[in-house]
């Protein structure tokens, strides 16, 4: 809302005999309005009002010889309230507001009446009440006007640095939006390697993309970016501040390896480290030493030491040498100074209980877990083997810790179950026994579902070629879950899967399996402290919650956060990256100019009246829940301390809550003040046709 | 004909949600944007539809702010009914031929009065009410179209003249013309929706001939506070409806069609539309028959399950034939995939069709793009890393035109193809609003190293 | 005037600018007709008149007083329930001064729910008509 027009605009108020000068203009409409409504006697009893110094009439009042009577009044009568009577505000409200910008007036001084859709077009059959109710619509505008102040576009100031929090797909391409628009972006890795989930994927659907190679394809350019700062090893220890201005304190947690060390070293490290923890790369698949590097294209290709599981020994000093090991080194914070932050912290999957669906025995594994082994690099080598036996059946299991049902499936540690359906798990499950088929034909693929989910474009081709490949699908239902047992008896498989299907008439049947995949759904991260520090929401099924799923799918009612990806619901990766991407366009439009401009209709405190009570501050604390607007100060006044409510214009979204509770009537909403209201009121109670 | 010219940054074919989203994106960072759209009115489908899932907000009220904020933003211009006829590649971007289709009212004189529209004697079908209601020769698009301004249906009109002597701003005029327009832009956004596939295409369902049976978007009509009957009837006769069936995948997951794809929006507006039914028709007996249940979006799950609990009957099954009893009630041949298999013959009231989603335009009539062979829609080349990216560099796309979502997705999407353009834009020398020296600070690189 | 009874009573409607006041618009638009004697006034969120405003509205005149509200709908996070728990405070105080509280009514109305609007101002005439 930038001013146009030049010079001052004229503020209106106090003006040679004090009051107000108040212009009024009724539209025919072309008739629209006139054919219904006696626009000469509202004009005729509009005149009467006290304040109003001019009153006209025209056909268009839109038009531009309409606006141009409003501009030459302005000028010639020294008006410093308009009001116009025509179509509902929607349509002209902007046009008037910007014809008194343009006369040099403040466009707030305006008051729009609205006598078309409310009057004259609901009430064709009754020009006597149409016309009586437009006067008083248009004496209650008047009312209104006489008691508006000008108001100014809130502008404030803003970082035009943005804290991506979360380097894995989402993170990084949200990183590489915002660095193209020129702002500054701080990427904020809590563990010691970029790439997040995705760095543990292997081909991807629908297009058989490498993950890895797309992850080195984003890391490639992010880190020559001249925009972007790189950060491992980063949590946020605290933030501060609102919309274009947060300051967020961030733990930069050492990796315990000097970024010169040669791969030779690195190697060495690592042989000579005595410890060992289970892979999470691997989800414990294989171990890994303290220190480690989870694959040699990790990112940034360096080892990190693994704090919880080093005991300090040096062996891996003293192996590589000199200078390549710093096991001493101190965490050290960052302070940042941001105005907005993009959350992209991402998913993990469901970890089974033991014993549901036989997960804890030998050859009952996640997908997470069996896409590992399926990579060529991963712990098997990319071959199918149980303890060391070739695989010959794969029984893949569905919906494991999705859709489930209160009352069927136990509750999670926080007593809840997750509902919803993780939308990948489906697609995932087929490309995996797609490439199963692919791969080794000789391995027959079973699959027990519930009802297939190929939605995307290009995933359905999966469910067609599995079905052609000679998979075999069962169907379940919640309350009938397919059961997992060890077989007794069966010299080639381990396992057998019991499940009724319900696709051949309910039968019972029994499938040998020396190999059960479970397809495990996506939690939201636990993010811990976040959560708290930036109040933010989260919807029942504990992902983050988006404003509106649809005017504002990617941002949260915090101002200045946005969400990237699945931490807000369970995406694929070209979902994710969409996410990211749209998450970037909104920062970096609120953060384009440097300042942000808001509108002006936020609350503001007299703080001649404020008693320092606490009413309109917890009403705002308890409903805005996201981040308050209002706070309580000190003012000192002569040797007195007393508190009066703040308002942090930049935060407030002029709901008006806080109006209500004020014992005092010294908070008020801008351009909706109580008293205007009261005034409409008695207006058009009282104005004499 | 004249030949005015534009000039902007970006030009957005489409505007419908998506390609609303995209432009309001890209004139939020400071970027020139014209939207052209072909119908005359901006808010493509989901102006039209009636709640919208998982949520059952009232579409309107969430598309009609999208509208409004296009239509009022500074750094957006709008030309409805009108279409990109071509588009050229140009040294530092594109210029694109865009005709104006004449509406016969002179679009500065209308004021939306509709004066015109209550004194027309003509009565047609209404497209906007998937053709249950009817509307006049001369009419404004619909009730909440921006812009408000009405256009004459010449082929249909008679001529009369009625409508020129009521027009309080004298803007009737027959003899407006075509307009050709260039436009220059440094890049282009597709986001030109979907069509439903036509209900002739299945010939065993009727072929479209069947007074009650109905498609999705019908439907979503009778289903609005503001549609065509005010209230939900059957069209044959304008009975009550006592029992609704929903056919699933009639058009989508059949080769046979050309649609080997999943139509993806179709299995939850099927379960809004019964749960909407259900408030309004208390004593409707409602049946989906159903291939999967795709219930894959946020909340969509949870939706699905009250839908059951609320008594909507769920069926596995195919449906072979649709034909229709002496009464013009749909006859449904159905073969029950679960239970015994069995194959029987189940009648309703009224049919509701969930037919494919089909690219809205083929593009490579008039832009430069490439389209896929299996789908029709627009090629993306780069679908994991940047979705909205197309065979021409400086062409995105957004929403329906890459293929079948949700208007979540859309929306999401087309915030993409705005980020996508808006990094292109800045790569051929266009800036958008001039920021204040960006502090870039690379004090701290990859890792902490110490 | 044309209606006895419409002249009399005065029904003030308080009406959201992001639904109800379209929805008012939109009835507007597909001219059905209404009693003129209902004054919308556009608010952004009702919730901020306090308990006091209503009774002064009936004190100085106003017969009956319609809030027309998003619903659940509101931008606003939980200004919907908190109106609408002041409102029944209102019922409340309305009862202690010999005021039908059907003269002050809370509804949600959509920017497209001509129906409701049209019967919301209907019942409120009715129950103005029947308590005079």
């Amino acid at each position: 809302m930038s001013r146009k027009g030049s010079g001052e605009l004229r503020s209106g108020g106090s003006g040679g005999n004090g009051g107000p000068r108040v212009g009024v203009y009724i539209c025919h409409c072309g008739g629209n309005i006139s054919d219904v409504v006696a626009v000469e006697h509202v004009v005729e009893a509009v005149r009467k009002l006290p304040c109003v110094v001019i009153a006209r009439r025209h056909m268009f009042m839109c038009s531009d010889p309409g606006q141009n009577l409003v501009l030459e009044d302005v000028v010639n009568e020294k008006l410093d309230r308009v009001v116009v009577a025509a179509c509902s505000p929607t349509l002209h409200e902007l046009t008037f507001r910007d014809t008194l910008r343009r006369a040099g007036l403040n466009p707030y001084l305006y008051e729009h009446a609205n006598i078309r859709e409310q009057v004259s077009w609901a009430s064709k059959s009754d020009p006597e009440g149409a016309t009586d109710k437009a006067i008083r619509l248009v004496a209650a505008a008047v009312a209104k006007a006489c008691r508006l102040r000008p108001l100014e576009p809130l502008r404030v100031g803003a970082s035009r640095r943005v804290a991506v929090i979360g380097g894995g797909i989402a993170g990084l391409r949200s990183a590489l939006d915002l660095a193209s628009q020129g702002l500054a972006v701080a990427l904020l890795e809590r563990s010691p390697f970029f790439g997040g989930r995705a760095a543990q994927l292997d081909q991807v659907f629908p297009t058989s993309d490498r993950a890895s190679d797309l992850l080195a394809e984003l890391m490639a350019k992010a880190s020559v970016d001249p925009n972007i700062s790189l950060y491992t090893g980063a949590e946020v220890a605290s933030t501060s501040g609102y919309i274009g201005n947060f300051h967020m304190k961030v733990t930069l947690h050492p990796r315990g390896v000097r970024e010169g060390i040669t791969p030779d070293q690195a190697r060495a490290a690592i042989e000579a480290c005595p410890e060992t923890a289970a892979s999470e790369f691997d989800y414990g698949l294989a171990r890994r030493k303290a220190i480690y590097q989870p694959c040699p294209d990790c990112h940034p290709p360096l080892p990190a030491i693994d704090w919880e599981t080093c005991t300090r020994c040096g062996k891996c000093a003293e192996a590589a040498g000199e200078g390549a090991i710093a096991l001493e080194a101190p965490a050290r914070e960052i302070d940042l100074d941001v105005g907005a932050i993009v959350l992209a912290t991402g998913f993990d999957p469901y970890e089974p209980r033991t014993g549901e669906y036989g997960y804890g025995e030998h050859g009952v594994v996640t997908l997470p877990q069996f896409i590992r082994m399926l990579n060529e690099r991963g712990p098997t080598a990319g071959r199918l083997t149980v303890d060391g036996r070739p695989v010959r059946n794969i029984a893949f299991i569905h919906c494991v810790g999705s859709r489930q049902v209160d009352g069927i499936h136990a509750p999670g540690p926080d007593g809840k179950v997750n509902d919803y359906c993780s939308r990948v798990c489906c697609t995932a499950t087929l490309q995996a026994a797609k490439e199963v088929r692919d791969r080794f034909p000789d391995v027959n693929v079973f699959d027990f579902y519930q009802d297939i989910r190929t939605y995307g474009r290009g995933h359905e081709t999966y469910y067609e070629d599995t079905s052609k490949q000679g998979v075999l699908f069962f169907r379940w239902t919640a309350d009938a879950p397919p059961v997992v047992e060890a077989a007794t008896g069966d010299p080639d498989a381990a396992l057998v899967v019991k499940v009724k299907d319900t696709l051949t008439w309910g039968e019972e049947v029994e499938v040998p399996a020396d190999l059960v995949v479970l397809s495990t759904g996506i939690m939201p991260r636990d993010i811990g402290s976040l959560v708290e520090m930036l109040k933010l929401p989260r919807g029942a099924d504990r992902f983050l919650q988006e404003v509106h799923p649809k005017l504002r799918p990617v941002e949260l009612a915090v101002g200045g956060v946005f969400l990237a990806g699945t931490c807000q619901g369970p995406m694929d990766i070209t979902e994710s990256a969409a996410a990211a991407s749209a998450a970037a366009v909104k920062a970096s439009a609120l953060l384009a100019k440097g300042h942000i401009e808001l509108d002006p209709f936020v609350a503001g405190v007299d703080e001649a009246l404020c008693t320092g009570g606490v009413g309109c501050n917890s009403v705002c604390v308890e409903e805005c829940g996201a981040q308050h607007a209002i706070s309580l100060v000190e003012r000192r006044e002569g040797g007195e301390t007393r508190l009066v409510a703040e308002v942090n214009r930049a935060v407030c979204g002029g709901c008006g809550m806080c109006v209500a509770v004020c014992p005092s009537r010294a908070i008020q909403v801008e351009g909706w003040r109580l008293d205007q209201f009261e005034s409409m009121v008695d207006a058009l109670l009282t104005v004499e046709g | 004909m004249s030949n005015r010219k534009l000039s902007v940054d970006a030009l957005v074919i489409g505007g419908g949600i998506a390609g609303l989203q995209a432009a309001i994106d890209l004139g939020d960072q400071g970027y020139q944007v014209l939207i052209v759209e072909k119908a005359p009115s901006i808010g493509g489908k989901m102006i039209s539809l009636s709640k919208v899932f998982p949520t059952l907000d009232c579409s309107s009220c969430i598309c009609t702010p999208r509208m409004a904020a296009a239509s009022h933003h500074k750094n957006i211009s709008i030309m409805t009914y009108a279409e990109v006829e071509a588009t050229t590649r140009t040294h530092d971007g594109f210029e694109a031929t865009v005709l104006q289709k004449p509406r016969y009212v002179m679009e500065d004189d209308c004021t939306g009065c509709r004066l015109c529209e209550f004194a027309c004697p003509v009565e047609l079908p209404h497209e906007f009410e998937g053709g249950l209601g009817a509307r006049k020769a001369v009419y404004v698009p619909f009730n909440n179209a921006i812009p408000q301004i009405a256009l004459v249906d010449l082929e249909n009109c008679i001529l009369c003249g009625r409508c020129e002597k009521v027009c309080p701003t004298k803007a009737i005029n027959f003899l407006q013309e075509p307009e050709r327009v260039t436009v220059e832009a440094g890049a282009v956004i597709l986001a030109t929706g979907y069509t439903l596939s036509d209900m002739s295409a299945k010939e065993q369902y009727g072929g479209g001939r069947l007074k009650n049976v109905l498609d999705g978007l019908q439907v979503e009509r009778l289903l609005a506070p503001h549609g065509p009957y005010g209230r939900v009837l059957r069209p044959g006769d304008g009975k009550i409806p006592d029992s609704v069936a929903y056919v699933q995948c009639a058009g989508s997951r059949d080769r046979s069609l050309g649609v080997p794809y999943c139509s993806r929006v179709c299995c939850m507006y099927a379960i809004k539309q019964a749960m909407l039914l259900s408030g309004s028709l208390p004593l409707v007996d409602i049946t989906i028959y159903y291939m999967d249940i795709r219930a894959f979006g946020k909340g969509f799950e949870q939706f699905y399950q009250n839908a059951k609990a609320m008594g909507i009957e769920f069926v596995k099954a195919k449906v072979a034939k649709i034909t229709e009893d002496d009464q013009q009630n749909p006859v449904l041949r159905i073969e029950v995939m679960e239970e015994d298999g069995r194959v029987e013959e189940r009648t309703h009231d009224m049919v509701v069709l969930s037919p494919a989603v089909l690219p809205g335009w083929d593009p490579s009539r008039a832009v430069l793009v490439d389209t896929d062979d299996e789908d029709g829609f627009v090629h993306c080349v780069q679908p994991k890393l940047a979705p909205g990216y197309t065979s021409q560099a400086g062409i995105f796309v957004a929403g329906n035109a890459a293929g079948p979502k949700d208007i979540p997705d859309s929306i999401v999407e087309a915030g993409a193809a705005a980020a996508e353009a808006s990094a292109y834009l800045r790569g051929i020398g266009r800036r958008g609003y001039e920021p204040e020296p960006a502090s870039g600070d690379r004090s701290a690189l990859v890792g902490e190293v110490t | 005037m044309a209606n006895e009874t419409h002249d009399k009573h005065r029904i003030l409607v308080l009406a959201t600018e992001t639904c109800a006041y379209p929805g008012a618009d939109n009835v507007g638009q597909i001219h059905a007709e209404y009693p003129a004697n209902a004054y919308i006034l556009r608010v952004p969120a009702p919730v901020i008149f306090p308990e006091k405003f209503y009774l002064d509205c009936f004190d100085k005149g106003i017969s009956g007083i319609i809030v027309m509200s998003c619903g659940h709908e509101c931008p606003y996070p939980k200004a919907y329930d908190r109106l609408a728990k002041r409102i029944s405070e209102v019922h409340g105080l309305m009862k202690e001064r010999n005021l039908s509280p059907d003269r002050l009514r809370l509804c949600a109305i959509c920017t497209v729910c001509s129906k409701s609007f049209l019967k919301e101002i209907r019942r409120m005439n009715e129950v103005l008509a029947a308590s005079a």
